[in-house]
């Protein structure tokens, strides 16, 4: 999984203002965003979600990682932003070792990743605007930062005429749009998707595809998880699949 | 450092969410604050009996005198330097038994003195010292030396009343404190349900912080800042209450007896008591607010 881009990792928005201190120093040409070596990952319950896993992912790619559901992808991002521990194997995001990590160093290193869920989980009382603005006030930034971000960002996914309605006032496509813009509006580096795309029409899916793409395209690293072949198969994007446990390129 | 200035220049944020959590928090607040109300104000009301028996009791302390009956013949000013010159008192007033006598006689409405004194083959009355003591405490020492005194007869003090109410005071500081550990208990217990019903309430939110990398002091200080708020309000309607009492209690005295009047009112509480009592409830309010809030929200960031 080394496919080098020559797009430089940072974004329209500016730079995050934790993200200085951040960049190891690379011995390679080109650097890794995410790098996961011989992890293994047993739950509790005893089952097995990943199995010796290896990946590597460089800065600026753009990968999709396939399975059937409950086959681990999103074990995989979970691992990512540290919301799980391997049991085995090491996991390197920006050349932080997330298994050490506590309490405000994790924190800090999320700061650095976006998330975007399935399930959107949007704050139902907030605003399209609030819902936005929340991840930069937890983030500690300014209220001049907030407001000079937020409408750029609504207007990458299409979103500024709705900035005021509430997340039940929105189609599901559009609930996942503001999602996408919670996840950047940090300007993270890495951007996950958990399945972005599970609960929508192939048209809004298009639509969230294109605008991961969008970032993808200013820098961003992108790992979406799906189970849609067909979304998979109209993209040239390099591809992963997870069966029982272990990784398989299948793509790229 | 850099944190406390980063915190200030966010203030906004925080003063935002802590409002937001409050609302969360409905009724629950009314009970939060008004069970911090109840314990600040008997806290504040026994803090302010205590003192007022104090100070009545100082002023039995400053007029305490012991009334020291010389034997016949003796003359009370030959006494009196002797009795000036022991540590314990401040001053003497000699009273020769004929001017108590007069006086005695005027009191029982008599006033053929000569008539009444010819009647018991003269004067019954022996020379007497009033003495005035520094404090309730060296009275019985005092009492003791100038007993041993050569023509001292009797010595006559009234300390057992002042006694009773400096154990009675002792006594009701014991249970108001004890009344006061229990309530402040309580007073926690009921902000840090509230306060966790509020992070509940909330989960999602925090959930989805958590996500973006929101530090745990940033998620959880507008929780203890809330826990804080109820404090602080129920510490200012206590001490509304507290100044509400005192004014009906003055109104009330002013319809009272001299007597009463004399005892309650002759020393105003001290600047020092009138601004330790707001401090002290305010104290009080925060230091059980935030007591509440942090074992309300530990469980949740302890993880």
């Amino acid at each position: 999984m080394s496919v080098t881009t020559d797009r430089s990792p940072t974004s329209s928005f500016g730079q995050p203002p934790s993200s200085g201190s951040s960049l190891p120093p690379s011995t390679q040409a080109t650097e890794v965003a995410i790098d996961l070596e011989q992890v293994t990952k047993v739950y509790a319950n005893g089952h097995q979600a990943l199995l010796g896993v290896n990946l590597r992912v460089t800065k600026g790619e753009f990968l999709f990682v396939t399975g059937p559901s409950g086959s681990g992808k999103s074990t995989l991002l979970k691992l990512l932003y540290g919301e799980e521990k391997p049991t085995q194997g090491q996991v390197i995001v920006n050349g932080n070792a997330i298994v050490p990590l506590k309490g405000n160093q994790l924190s800090k290193l999320r700061r650095q990743i976006g998330i975007v869920f399935q399930d959107y989980k949007l704050i139902p009382r907030r605003t399209v605007l609030e819902n936005v603005a929340f991840v930069l006030w937890a983030q500690g930034f300014t209220r001049k930062e907030i407001h000079r971000r937020l409408m750029p960002t609504l207007k990458m996914v299409g979103l500024q005429d709705k900035a005021d309605c509430f997340p039940h006032e929105l189609s599901g496509g559009e609930q996942q749009r503001v999602s996408i813009a919670r996840a950047v509006v940090g300007t993270p580096q890495i951007l996950l998707a958990d399945e972005p795309t599970g609960n929508l029409d192939p048209d809004n899916s298009q639509q969230v595809i294109k605008i991961l793409q969008r970032l993808n395209a200013i820098g961003v690293t992108v790992i979406v998880t799906t189970h849609d072949e067909h979304l998979v198969r109209q993209s040239h994007h390099p591809v992963v699949q997870i069966r029982e446990g272990h990784l398989f390129r299948v793509r790229g | 450092m850099s944190n406390v200035l980063q915190l200030l220049t966010r203030s906004d944020y925080l003063l935002r969410e802590t409002v937001l959590g409050l609302k969360r928090g409905g009724w629950m607040n009314w009970a939060a604050v008004s069970t911090v109300t109840v314990l600040l104000f008997l806290f504040g009301m026994s803090v302010q009996a205590s003192w007022q028996i104090d100070r009545i009791l100082a002023q039995f302390g400053n007029q305490l005198e012991v009334s020291v009956y010389l034997d016949t013949g003796i003359q009370a000013a030959d006494l009196q330097p002797t009795v000036a010159a022991l540590p314990e008192v401040i001053a003497v007033t000699p009273v020769s038994k004929e001017e108590a006598w007069s006086n005695l006689l005027q009191e029982m409405g008599s006033s053929e003195i000569r008539g009444a004194t010819e009647q018991l083959n003269g004067n019954p009355l022996v020379d007497e010292l009033k003495v005035k003591v520094k404090g309730a405490a060296e009275v019985p020492t005092l009492a003791g030396k100038l007993k041993a005194l050569p023509g001292v007869d009797a010595v006559q003090y009234v300390d057992e009343a002042v006694q009773r109410i400096s154990q009675l005071n002792q006594g009701l500081s014991w249970l108001s404190l004890g009344m006061i550990t229990v309530l402040s208990g309580t007073a926690i217990a009921v902000i840090n349900t509230t306060i966790r019903l509020i992070v509940m309430a909330r989960r999602r939110e925090i959930e989805v912080m958590q996500l973006v990398g929101a530090t745990t002091t940033w998620i959880y200080l507008p929780f203890i800042l809330q826990g804080l708020m109820l404090g602080v309000v129920g510490a200012l309607v206590a001490w509304g209450l507290i100044t509400g009492v005192q004014e009906f209690l003055a109104s009330l005295l002013q319809q009272q007896s001299e007597f009463i009047q004399f005892l309650t009112s002759a020393s105003p509480l001290s600047w020092q008591q009138q601004v330790t009592l707001p401090l002290a409830l305010l104290g009080l309010g925060c230091s059980v607010g935030l007591l509440g809030s942090l074992f309300a929200v530990r469980r949740f960031a302890v993880k």
